[in-house]
């Protein structure tokens, strides 16, 4: 296989999940601009280790490598926690912002962006692109085990922050 | 069941990931238990509202361009241009509106290789109706085939007037079967290069045009490349190439059309 070969099967292969592959790193680096990039780079890092032979299917292992990098750059952010950033939600006394939309998809869309990485990492996985708990462990490299606990957490966490805002009258 | 073994098993439930015999067990309890049942329903509702297709993000149409430029960056990496950049027999700047010196050497080897017939030819036409069977698969991928929408010619050619220092040859060729449908803008090595679309039945055509390198005649090509047809030719100034997973007979057809009236004569 020459290497124009090969870049044509794995665009093939690998172009179909680019959709897949943005609104992972979307909701993980939470900008336009940086999701672009870290599906760029995902791509091209894919590519040097393409090889068509896999153990698990082209998705999974595609958006492993979206994750990995996506992670990659959010360790060299600042990190905040999950509460401060709590705190950042506005209240009803700001009304120019974006809560103004009282619309479930609108605070259902916000609860989502505060949830830590991990929890909105693997939410996107199992909601969204509905992959198995075999695929997400796969992913995000823990065991089956953790994938469930974590999923509760997740739900469960997103659930309160839900009701917590409607309580403060955010949404 | 007690409500705390429930609470463990309940996301696998909802993930369908249980043994039948477990989810029996579970279906039982939250018929018997309004506070699980009503756990349950809070998760069904999380689920429903990230279901949503509003709480997917889309990329922009051209980020599939981008990968795509940047991927091929990796397969002609600086050092092998630097390597073949001195058996150029004249240099750059004769050659107008091309960028880059990967697009001169795939074109000048592409315009002129071909002709003399010496052994790099056919690697060279490899590499360049490779790259273009790989721009007409990419191109039906998702939404990527059209640019400009537009079954009228004269809104496709001066969109590419505003994008490209030459002007491809827009025809609609409807009557004969040949729907254009719109135009886009592709890459051929570093450089831009257009495609215009035409639809006959369910297949699709792109047509790629680039400026011709020299002005010495170019033999019609005709080959099959990873089940594409594929059918090159020279008018004009500009290089041709039809690509389309419709059969070689259509092809030739749709490029007798295409030079008829490139020529000036009515098909």
């Amino acid at each position: 296989m020459n290497e124009q070969e090969k870049l044509a099967r794995f665009e093939g292969e690998m172009l179909p999940l680019m959709n897949d592959a943005y609104n992972l790193a979307r909701w993980l680096v939470q900008n336009e601009q940086d999701a672009r990039d870290m599906v760029q780079d995902a791509y091209v890092r894919a590519f040097r280790f393409f090889s068509g032979v896999r153990g698990e299917t082209s998705k999974a292992w595609l958006l492993r490598i979206v994750r990995n990098v996506c992670y990659d750059h959010l360790r060299k952010r600042p990190v905040h926690s999950s509460d401060a950033e709590l705190e950042k939600i506005p209240d009803h006394s700001s009304p120019e912002t974006e809560l103004q939309s009282k619309s479930e998809i609108a605070a259902v869309r916000l609860a989502l962006s505060h949830l830590p990485e991990d929890f909105r990492t693997i939410l996107v996985l199992r909601e969204m692109e509905e992959l198995s708990y075999r695929e997400i462990s796969e992913i995000t490299q823990v065991p089956i085990g953790t994938v469930m606990s974590r999923l509760a957490r997740a739900r469960q966490q997103l659930a309160d922050l839900l009701k917590q805002m409607r309580e403060k009258d955010l949404v | 069941m007690t409500c705390d073994e429930l609470h463990e098993h309940i996301d696998p439930f909802l993930d369908n990931e249980l043994g039948l015999a477990e989810a029996q067990k579970i279906q039982q309890h939250l018929e018997q238990c309004p506070n699980c049942e009503s756990l349950y329903a809070s998760r069904l509702a999380v689920r429903d509202a990230l279901q949503k297709p509003e709480m997917r993000f889309l990329p922009k149409a051209d980020l599939s361009d981008q990968i795509h430029g940047e991927l091929l960056k990796q397969i002609r990496p600086p050092t092998r241009r630097a390597w073949r950049l001195p058996a150029f027999e004249f240099p750059s700047w004769v050659l107008p509106g091309l960028a880059g010196a990967a697009a001169v050497l795939l074109l000048w080897f592409g315009s002129t290789t071909f002709l003399t017939g010496n052994r790099t030819s056919n690697g060279v036409l490899a590499t360049v109706t490779g790259q273009l069977v790989s721009d007409h698969m990419r191109s039906l991928l998702g939404n990527h085939l059209i640019d400009v929408v537009s079954t009228d010619q004269h809104t496709v050619k001066p969109w590419f007037a505003g994008k490209l220092n030459f002007s491809p040859p827009v025809y609609d060729f409807s009557d004969q079967g040949f729907k254009l449908i719109g135009g886009r803008l592709d890459y051929l090595g570093d450089q831009e290069i257009a495609a215009v679309v035409f639809q006959h039945r369910q297949h699709f055509i792109n047509l790629f045009v680039w400026p011709k390198s020299e002005s010495t005649g170019f033999p019609d090509t005709s080959l099959q490349k990873e089940g594409f047809n594929l059918y090159g030719w020279e008018a004009n100034g500009l290089t041709m190439w039809a690509v389309t997973d419709a059969a070689p007979d259509t092809l030739k057809t749709f490029v007798d059309l295409q030079r008829q009236k490139q020529m000036g004569t009515e098909p």
